[in-house]
């Protein structure tokens, strides 16, 4: 596996996923065998990196759920009906030009993923943030990211904490068999929002001593001091690699036969 | 039941995405313009607490609440965001923890994160900080007052957020308006409940606790009754063309759009195929397909046995 140094130009590992994903979203209705070159191209790239096929494509699975955004074109559309008949009270059809966007929106969702999860393979999130600063992402927003990060799993552990201290005493959910337990619905709801209240001023108090200790070591309110890696000489080359590699998926969408 | 308001990539077209893209990076471009002179003065460096509140918003999004067996409310936090730090600075905010959790998390695609800001940051969060000020201005600006209009706020940028995101979806082709529009609008009015309660309380907890906090982030504005009758009729009757909008929405004129747009069974149109449709030739149709879907699913398993081996021996070196 590649070293995830904090001091590596991230820019061409960022620029490839981007353009990986756009390729994917260019991507005709129903260009299967293109998509699964795409696939092929993604988990290669992760054997690459040492990440499993299956793990990367059980990682992919987290856009499934959305999928039932797309159910209604399958049942509504008029076009190529493969099925056509009554459930019950219920008159229904089923339709194939419906069912090949939701099944390929679907299925470039699942690489997209994949494709972002090897990201994250290839740099760690505060280089990503670096990378991002150095493709002209304002520093206000480089500066609060970079922040974001560095005190996420911080303020996520005080949530878990504040909520096991709930579960442990009150407004837990209505269980099978269970008596109802914490109050009305409302009062459930001021109770939680209490907890996000107090989350907020413990967030803030950490901010003011945060903005302390910095000022005392003459930060200016910026990251970016320091964090500059050494850029990467091949960037210029691993660009253009990455838009031919765009350009054959795009021109495999269009050649490859589509069902 | 939670909010379906991250969309994955896939699900939007190119063009809708970049078009929001454009319309994302003009308002976030304004955002760091307000925010950079002055917006909240707060702290003397303002990126600080930003950052931490930003990390303060992604943990906040865990609290949930039960409101029945396996349905909970749960929060998004735009509104909330846009009244603790100012409507720029929330937006940005927004804008940065939604981005984190497209790379972070793959909740939310890359291509499609300009819609998702769009509609969660934008909408939700700017739109929403400022119907929020403009009800509390109306109410006679005193705390309760803008923290009711904080609560109302949280509600609409739940349901509106959640009608753009089926517009889009719909413009893309990938949803039906008729029936996904009602659908989303429906579920998300009960979501937003969830949002709006948890955001009152928690402003009032704050106003309670710590006043002073609040008193240098968004000072209640005294208004004269004229000006706070103008507010609210301005509010009163962009919700209800919104709402008459989104209510109606001639479905069948939308879909008429996408249709006109081009955005339905977008793509490009092949000029020739190498092998037209999915048929080997020799073979007659349904033999051919048949076939032609063993061979794939063999290359698929083939693919699978090399790549996991090749990825051992990588982790081993």
């Amino acid at each position: 596996m590649e070293p995830r140094g904090v001091g590596r130009d991230a820019r061409a590992a960022v620029i490839t996923t981007l353009a990986f994903v756009t390729a994917v979203a260019l991507l005709p209705p129903g260009s299967y065998v293109a998509l699964l070159l795409a696939w092929l191209l993604v988990t290669f790239a992760g054997a690459l990196l040492g990440i499993s096929p299956g793990h990367l494509a059980r990682r992919g699975l987290v856009a499934l759920p959305f999928v039932v955004a797309a159910v209604p074109i399958v049942f509504l559309r008029n076009d190529e009906l493969l099925w056509a008949g009554s459930v019950g009270p219920l008159t229904l059809q089923i339709s194939g030009a419906g069912l090949r966007i939701a099944l390929t929106a679907l299925l470039k969702a699942w690489i997209s993923v994949q494709a972002s999860v090897l990201l994250l393979a290839l740099a760690s999130p505060p280089s990503i943030v670096t990378a991002l600063r150095r493709m002209r992402l304002p520093d206000v927003i480089a500066t609060s990211a970079g922040l974001t990060i560095r005190y996420l799993e911080l303020l996520r552990d005080e949530a878990r904490r504040m909520l096991r201290a709930r579960t442990a005493r009150s407004a837990s959910p209505v269980g099978v068999g269970r008596e109802r337990i914490g109050g009305t619905i409302a009062w459930r709801a001021r109770t939680t929002g209490n907890l996000v209240g107090s989350l907020f001023l413990r967030a803030y108090s950490r901010a003011q001593r945060i903005e302390e200790a910095a000022a005392s070591r003459g930060a200016t309110g910026s990251l970016s001091v320091g964090t500059l890696p050494v850029a990467d000489p091949r960037l210029t080359i691993k660009v253009v690699g990455v838009l031919v590699l765009v350009l054959v998926l795009t021109l495999a969408g269009v050649l490859l036969p589509r069902l | 039941m939670y909010p379906q308001l991250h969309i994955p990539d896939g699900f939007l077209s190119p063009q809708i995405s970049l078009l929001l893209w454009v319309a994302t990076a003009v308002l976030i471009g304004i955002a760091v313009r307000k925010t950079s002179r002055t917006d909240v003065r707060l702290i003397a460096s303002q990126p600080i607490l930003m950052g931490v509140l930003g990390a303060f918003i992604f943990a906040a999004q865990m609290f949930n609440f039960p409101v029945a067996t396996g349905t909970s409310g749960h929060l998004l936090g735009g509104v909330l965001a846009g009244y603790l730090l100012g409507p720029w600075a929330g937006t940005i905010v927004m804008a940065t923890v939604i981005g984190i959790q497209a790379l972070l998390f793959q909740d939310g695609g890359l291509l499609v994160l300009g819609a998702n800001i769009f509609n969660m940051g934008i909408i939700g969060t700017l739109g929403g900080s400022f119907v929020a000020r403009g009800i509390g201005t109306a109410l006679g600006g005193s705390r309760s007052a803008t923290i009711l209009g904080a609560g109302v706020a949280a509600w609409l940028a739940v349901v509106a957020a959640a009608g753009f995101t089926t517009l889009q979806l719909g413009l893309s082709g990938t949803t039906n308006i008729a029936v996904g529009l009602p659908a989303m609008l429906g579920v998300h009015a009960l979501i937003g409940i969830g949002e709006a309660l948890i955001t009152v309380a928690a402003l009032t907890f704050i106003a309670q606790t710590a006043p002073d906090i609040l008193a240098g982030v968004s000072a209640p504005r005294k208004a004269s009754p004229v000006r706070r009758l103008a507010i609210g009729v301005v509010i009163a009757g962009g919700v209800a063309t919104l709402a008459s909008f989104f209510a109606s929405a001639d479905p069948d004129g939308l879909e008429a759009v996408a249709e006109e747009l081009g955005f339905l069974d977008a793509g490009l149109s092949a000029p020739f195929e190498l092998f037209p449709d999915y048929t080997i030739p020799g073979l007659d149709g349904t033999a051919s397909t048949v076939v032609a879907g063993l061979l794939g699913m063999i290359v698929v398993i083939g693919v699978l046995l090399a790549l996991g081996r090749l990825a051992r021996s990588r982790t081993k070196s």
